[in-house]
């Protein structure tokens, strides 16, 4: 099957910083990926260069098999672009602001009306065809970036960061028009700093770090690198005492901003692992399941 | 859709925004529309206390129209758009768009053309119910605001893609380089009442060729033979602002990725 997207060896330097070193990736159509990494590992020049808001320094680019020539026009009209911070015009209703989008990217003036209506439907955005863009909430105005980003029926959305600026329930009001988008099968790539938005969303990550790609897989792929079928976190005022037990027992440890972890070879109760522990002056224990989290911190390690 | 079909389909989308958005901001458009008329009132006023000086209202009116109007709505203006793109970041979004380069300079062209067509009407207005009159070709007299309102653009498209950050830097920076250029254009002081040095520097400010073109057909009944050189001249700064204002284009993406 022909990739939707696929990025090869992608190079980028911006005076003495080498941003991008190699990226490659490649996305298959109905996919969601996300690009998880520390800030200024280059997530965003990668969206910036598929947007052709950046020119690559080497390393090509194919959208459903084509190459993305320099400055195409026609490849930017298969793109749909959402940046991280809601680029609207403040002083047009959210149903003009989509119109004038639609007239960009060519949508025959005959299916625009019915466009518009639609993603004000689909997106909510009805009972505030009255209110002017610059006057919705963050939340909303993101909401609306994401419809804006949606007229063109592009082959391939990118999302920078779409959640950054949002406050919870914004933030969660999001992840599900996401999710729907997901599950009607538009292929999606995304940059994001909250590994649970990527954990819950994305049907595969690849996560960066330097400018290229160190691991990228199915989020259970990329947990199931993790050595450890559990996670207990700890604290103590002994830490070398805890450290030495739980190497004793063939207990992987990881530290990362100054808090430990003991990778369980299993799912233990709270007790196995206190009485494992003991005499190490442990003050207090929580076991979770692995996460991405923990698979982010064991492959590209405490930015 | 055909090519040119998106493209005119584009420039009109740019345009009507454009004119909505400063219809919506109704205090700017207060604000951009008091200047020249307050400039008029004042000049009117001024003349005609001085009965010797009557004659001099017809060409106070066609340069108020090309300086204090014009330049601040069509150069300005467009400087004002561009650094109000970079600022809300619409212009990243627009660069990621299949927008053609050519479609927005038009679209910003056809809007600072309607803007200019309504302060002709309102200044005029104003002119003659103080008292001052047309006399000259109309047609003349349009060519030589279109060859103006396209200088103006296209300068302020280079200007703006080039400079323009922010919206208070634009305010600053025409008030420093266009009050100077509008004194040395012959706006409000006839060029001959100037020092034989400030003429000199004055005859490299293409305002000053504007104006006189304008003065020349709308006071005096100038036609195309008395302004064969400053047609010419304005023909070739046309020329050359349009080039540069279509160009700037590209360089609006490149210095995006500088801010």
């Amino acid at each position: 099957m022909t990739a939707a997207l696929r990025i090869d060896g992608l190079f980028k330097r911006f005076g003495e910083q080498q941003v991008l070193n190699g990226f490659s990736l490649q996305i298959a159509p109905g996919q969601v990926v996300g690009l998880l990494g520390p800030n200024g590992c280059g997530k965003s020049t990668v969206l910036n260069i598929i947007c052709q808001l950046l020119q690559a320094d080497a390393g090509q680019v194919h959208l459903m098999g084509q190459p993305m020539t320099e400055q195409s026009a026609h490849a930017r009209a298969r793109i749909g672009y959402c940046a991280q911070e809601s680029a609207l015009y403040p002083d047009l209703y959210p149903q003009e602001n989509i119109q004038f989008f639609a007239r960009l990217y060519g949508v025959p003036a005959a299916q625009r009306s019915a466009r518009v209506a639609d993603l004000m439907e689909r997106f909510s955005l009805a009972p505030y065809a009255a209110t002017r863009a610059g006057l919705l909430s963050g939340g909303w105005q993101q909401r609306l970036s994401l419809a804006v980003a949606l007229v063109h029926r592009p082959e391939l959305l990118v999302l920078d960061e779409p959640t950054v600026a949002l406050d919870v329930e914004a933030r969660m009001d999001l992840w599900r028009l996401i999710e729907g988008l997901r599950d009607s099968g538009t292929t999606i790539l995304l940059t994001s700093h909250h590994l649970a938005e990527a954990q819950r969303l994305c049907n595969r990550v690849a996560l960066m770090r330097n400018g290229k790609v160190l691991a990228e897989g199915s989020v259970p792929a990329l947990i199931s690198r993790v050595p450890g079928q559990a996670v207990a976190k700890v604290q103590s005022e002994d830490k070398q005492a805890v450290i030495q037990r739980a190497l004793e027992m063939g207990w992987p440890v990881r530290q990362h901003a100054g808090k430990m972890s003991l990778l369980l070879p299993r799912h233990m109760s709270l007790r196995e692992i206190v009485n494992a522990l003991d005499g190490s002056k442990v003050s207090a224990v929580s076991i979770d399941p692995v996460t991405l989290e923990d698979a982010y911190l064991e492959l590209v390690g405490d930015s | 859709m055909s090519p040119y079909g998106l493209l005119f389909d584009q420039t009109l989308a740019v345009s009507q925004r454009l004119l909505l958005e400063q219809w919506r901001q109704r205090r700017g458009l207060i604000f951009w529309a008091v200047f020249p008329a307050a400039m008029m009132l004042l000049f009117g006023l001024v003349y005609a206390h001085n009965a010797n000086m009557r004659a001099g209202l017809d060409a106070a009116a066609a340069g108020i129209l090309m300086g204090a109007a014009l330049f601040f709505s069509c150069l300005g203006g467009t400087v004002s758009i561009i650094a109000a793109e970079r600022e809300r970041r619409t212009l990243r979004r627009l660069l990621a768009s299949p927008l053609h380069p050519a479609a927005f300079f038009l679209g910003v062209l056809l809007a600072q053309l309607v803007l200019a067509a309504v302060q002709v009407v309102m200044l005029y207005s104003i002119a003659w119910f103080i008292g001052a009159r047309y006399h000259g070709s109309l047609l003349l007299g349009a060519l030589i605001l279109l060859l103006s309102v396209f200088s103006y653009v296209g300068m302020g498209f280079f200007l703006g893609a080039r400079f323009a950050r922010r919206s208070e830097e634009v305010v600053v920076a025409l008030s420093a380089i266009g009050v100077p250029l509008l004194v040395l254009g012959g706006t409000f002081f006839p060029l001959e009442i100037m020092p034989s040095a400030m003429q000199t520097v004055a005859q490299l400010n293409p305002m000053l060729h504007m104006n006189q073109a304008f003065k020349g057909v709308a006071a005096y009944d100038f036609g195309w033979i008395e302004l064969r050189f400053e047609l010419a001249f304005l023909f070739v700064f046309c020329a050359i602002s349009l080039a540069l204002g279509l160009k700037s284009y590209r360089y609006l993406r490149v210095a995006d990725q500088k801010i």
